[in-house]
C-alpha cells in the first residue's frame, strides 16, 4: 500500500489564492482531505457601528465577481427590516441584474476555469478529444475561451445600463432601485440579451433553449447527443463526450444533501411562473427528497475554525466573528466557519437548485449515479437556459410598464433585524443584519463557498468538497488534475486576494480577485 | 486624446489597498478635461469595457518586486505583460491576462497607450499623493507627447 500525504495548494492556487487543499492518497485514491481558507476577512466586524445602509456600498466590494449578489442580499435584508415590499419594476430590474451576473459567471467558470483543464496536455494528451480541447479551451487563444470572454463582456453592459454605474453599482436600495431606465435603455438591454441568447443557443447548447428543455431524462439526454452534429459539437455536447470518457461521472460525490434559498422574487403581476413567490424554489434535499427550507435551522460551527471558541453552533443572527488563531494547533485549520443546516453538511450551487426545483434530468442523474463532477458542472453550464427566457419576459414587462414606480420611499431604517437570503452564482448567500439607532449592530455573512468549502464540524464531519474529494482517483500525483476537477466543480471563490504585479512572475501575478 | 485612470485593488485588504487609496486622493483633486477616473476594485475582466475607447489608460495598483518598500514605479504595457506568466483565467485574473486577451475580444478601439503606476509595499500619504499626481500627468500627456 502506498500512502502519501500531499498538500495540493499549488495547483489549486491557479483557481484560488486563498484556498489550500491537503489530501492523503492511498493506492492512487484520495482517502482524506482538509480544505483551508487561509485569509481572515472580518467584514462582519468592519460593518458594526456603520450607518444602516452602508452594507449597500461596502458589501458589493467584497467580491469582484459576485458584486451584485452581495448588493441584492444587503438590499433584501434592509427591505425586511424596513418592512417594505419593492414595486414590481424594482423586482424586475433587480432580478435581471442578478441573472446577468449569474449567467456570465456560469459560462466563464465553465469554460475558462473548468473546461480549460481539458486542454491540460500532461493530463489528457492521450484523450481522443485532446486536440479539439486545445482548440476550444487553450489559454489565451482557445476559440470558445475567447468567445466566452467577448460574449460575457457584452452581456454585462446590461448591468451598466440599468445600474447607472460600472463597476460597483449600488442601484438597489431598500424600497426598490434608484434607476428608472427609459424605453430606449430597456430596448438596448433587450438587444444585448437577445444577442447573447443567440450565441448561447448556437455555441453552448447547439440547439434552441426550447429544444434543450424537452430533455427530461438521461435517455433523452443521450438521444439528444446523437440526434445532430450541432448537438455533439456544442459546448454541452463536447463536455458530455469529454467528461464521460475521462470518468468525471465516477467521482466527486460529496454529501448528497442540498440547500437552496430560492431566488428571484416574482413581481405581483408577471407572466413568469415560479414556486413560493420565487422563480426558483427554496428547499433542503436529502438526495432528491426535498423538504421545506427553514432559515432557523442554519447554524455556524466553529470547532475547527480559527475563531474564539464559544460552545454550541450559533445561528447567524447570534453568531460572532472573533479571530483567535493560537493554541489547539492542528485541530483548527481554516478561517472559514462551518455552516450547517439542521446540523447536516450540505452542498449548494447550480446542482442544488436543479434538484430542489425538481428538474427531472438532474433528479434522475442523482438517483441513478449520485452527484459527481460531471453532473455538478453540467448543471452550471445549462443553468442559463432556465434564466434567459424569464429575463426576457421581465424586460418586455418593463417596456410595457416603464411609467410605473421603481421605488417605494424608505425614509429611515427602523430598529430591527432582517435577512437577505438569495442564490448567488455559487449558491446560497445570506446577509443577517441587525439595526439599532440607524446603525448596524450586527452583520453576518455566509457565502456559498463557506457552505461548500467549510472545514470539519464538531461532529468531525467533513465539509462538502472535502467529502467530495474522498475516493477521487489520482493518476499522477504531480499533476492531480482530478482533485482540481472536484474542487472546481463547486466553483470555489475564496479569494479577495492580496494582489500585486509580481516581478518574479508565475504564482503571484497581478490578482484582481473577489470574495470568498 | 482622452485618458482614463483605473485604480484597482481591494480597499478591505491592507496589502492591496494602494490603488483605492490613490483613487480616494484623486477624487479630492481637479482632473484635467478629458481625464476620467474609475474605481476598478476587483473587477478583473469586467474592466474590459474601459479598454475599448482608445486614448490612454493608466492603471494604479500595488506591485511586488519592482521598487523599494514605500516607493512608486511607472511601467509600460510591455513591462506589465512581460512580468508574469499567467495564462489562465481565474477568480484572481489579473492585468496581464486582461491585456493578453484584449486584442481578441475588444469591440471598440484598444487604448493607444497603457501604463501602470505601481506602489510597492506600505506607502505613506506622501507617496499616495505622488502617485495620484503622476497618474494625472501620464493620463493627460502620455509618453509620446501627443497632448
Amino acid at each position: 500500500m502506498v500512502k502519501t500525504t500531499k498538500g495540493m495548494n499549488i495547483p489549486l492556487n491557479r483557481a484560488e489564492g486563498d484556498l489550500e487543499i491537503r489530501v492523503e492518497i492511498e493506492d492512487g485514491v484520495v482517502t482524506e482531505a482538509w480544505s483551508a481558507g487561509t485569509m481572515f476577512r472580518g467584514f462582519e466586524a468592519m460593518m458594526q457601528g456603520r450607518g444602516a445602509r452602508d452594507g449597500l456600498v461596502m458589501t458589493p466590494r467584497i467580491c469582484g465577481i459576485c458584486s451584485l449578489t452581495h448588493l441584492t442580499a444587503a438590499a433584501l435584508a434592509l427591505d425586511a427590516i424596513a418592512g417594505v415590499t419593492p414595486p414590481d419594476n424594482a423586482h424586475r430590474l433587480r432580478n435581471i441584474a442578478l441573472m446577468i451576473e449569474t449567467i456570465q459567471s456560469d459560462i466563464r467558470q465553465a469554460v475558462l476555469m473548468f473546461m480549460v483543464d481539458f486542454a491540460n496536455k500532461k493530463a489528457y494528451g492521450s484523450h481522443p478529444l485532446s486536440e479539439e480541447a486545445q482548440a476550444r479551451y487553450g489559454a489565451l487563444s482557445g476559440r470558445t475561451a475567447i468567445e466566452t470572454i467577448r460574449e460575457s463582456k457584452r452581456l454585462l453592459q446590461v448591468v451598466a445600463i440599468i445600474g447607472g454605474q460600472w463597476p460597483h453599482t449600488s442601484f438597489m436600495v431598500p424600497g426598490g432601485v434608484t434607476s428608472s431606465p427609459d424605453i430606449s435603455k430597456i430596448l438596448q438591454c433587450r438587444m444585448i440579451i437577445d444577442g447573447f441568447r443567440a450565441w448561447y443557443e448556437r455555441t453552448i447548447l447547439g440547439c434552441s433553449i426550447a429544444r434543450w428543455q424537452e430533455i427530461v431524462s438521461v435517455d433523452d439526454l443521450y438521444a439528444w447527443l446523437l440526434e445532430k452534429e450541432a448537438h455533439r459539437e456544442s459546448e454541452v455536447g463536447f463536455f458530455l463526450r469529454f467528461a464521460k470518457h475521462a470518468g468525471l461521472d465516477t467521482f466527486g460525490r460529496g454529501p448528497n444533501r442540498f440547500l437552496s434559498y430560492g431566488n428571484y422574487p416574482l413581481p405581483q403581476a408577471t407572466a413568469v411562473s415560479g414556486q413560493g413567490a420565487r422563480l426558483t424554489r427554496a428547499g433542503y434535499a436529502v438526495g432528491t427528497e426535498v423538504f421545506p427550507f427553514m432559515p432557523g435551522k442554519i447554524a455556524e460551527d466553529i470547532s475547527h475554525s480559527w475563531y474564539e471558541q464559544n460552545g454550541e453552533p450559533l445561528h447567524p443572527f447570534s453568531g460572532r466573528t472573533k479571530p483567535y488563531a493560537s493554541g489547539q494547533s492542528g485541530r483548527l485549520y481554516s478561517w472559514i466557519k462551518a455552516p450547517r443546516y439542521d446540523g447536516e453538511v450540505v452542498e449548494t450551487g447550480p446542482l442544488a437548485e436543479m434538484v430542489i426545483d425538481g428538474n427531472p434530468l438532474f433528479c434522475e442523474m442523482i438517483e441513478r449515479e449520485g452527484p459527481s463532477v460531471m453532473v455538478r458542472e453540467l448543471a452550471r453550464l445549462v443553468r442559463p437556459a432556465g434564466l434567459l427566457t424569464p429575463m426576457t419576459t421581465w424586460v418586455d414587462e418593463l417596456l410595457a410598464a416603464s411609467n410605473d414606480s421603481f421605488y417605494h420611499p424608505v425614509k429611515a431604517i427602523p430598529d430591527g433585524e432582517g435577512a437577505g437570503l438569495i442564490q448567488a452564482a455559487r449558491g446560497a448567500l445570506g446577509h443577517w443584519v441587525k439595526v439599532e439607532d440607524e446603525k448596524i449592530a450586527h452583520y453576518q455573512i455566509i457565502t456559498p463557498s463557506a457552505w461548500n468549502g467549510s472545514p470539519r464540524d464538531g461532529q468531525g464531519r467533513r465539509g462538502a468538497w472535502e467529502e467530495a474529494l474522498i475516493g477521487t482517483p489520482i493518476r499522477d500525483i504531480d499533476n492531480p488534475v482530478e482533485a482540481g476537477h472536484v474542487v472546481r466543480s463547486f466553483d470555489p471563490c475564496l479569494v479577495c486576494a492580496v494582489h500585486c504585479l509580481d516581478k518574479g512572475g508565475g504564482k503571484g501575478g497581478l490578482r484582481i480577485g473577489p470574495g470568498r | 486624446m482622452t485618458g482614463c485612470i483605473i485604480c484597482i485593488g481591494n480597499r478591505f485588504v491592507a496589502a492591496d489597498a494602494a490603488g483605492p487609496a490613490v483613487f480616494d486622493r484623486l477624487r479630492e483633486m481637479v482632473l484635467p478635461q478629458g481625464v476620467d477616473l474609475v474605481e476598478g476594485g476587483l473587477a478583473g475582466l469586467n474592466l474590459l469595457p474601459f479598454l475599448e475607447n482608445g486614448g490612454r489608460v493608466v492603471f494604479v495598483d500595488a506591485v511586488c518586486g519592482f521598487a523599494g518598500p514605500g516607493e512608486m514605479v511607472l511601467l509600460t504595457e510591455r513591462e506589465i505583460t512581460g512580468t508574469t506568466s499567467q495564462v489562465h483565467y481565474d477568480h484572481g485574473a489579473g492585468l496581464p491576462y486582461v491585456l493578453a486577451v484584449l486584442p481578441q475580444v475588444a469591440d471598440g478601439e484598444p487604448p493607444e497607450e497603457i501604463f501602470l503606476v505601481g506602489l510597492e509595499g506600505e506607502c505613506s500619504m506622501e507617496t499616495i499623493d505622488q502617485a495620484a499626481r503622476l497618474s494625472i500627468a501620464v493620463a493627460a500627456n502620455g509618453l509620446m507627447g501627443s497632448g
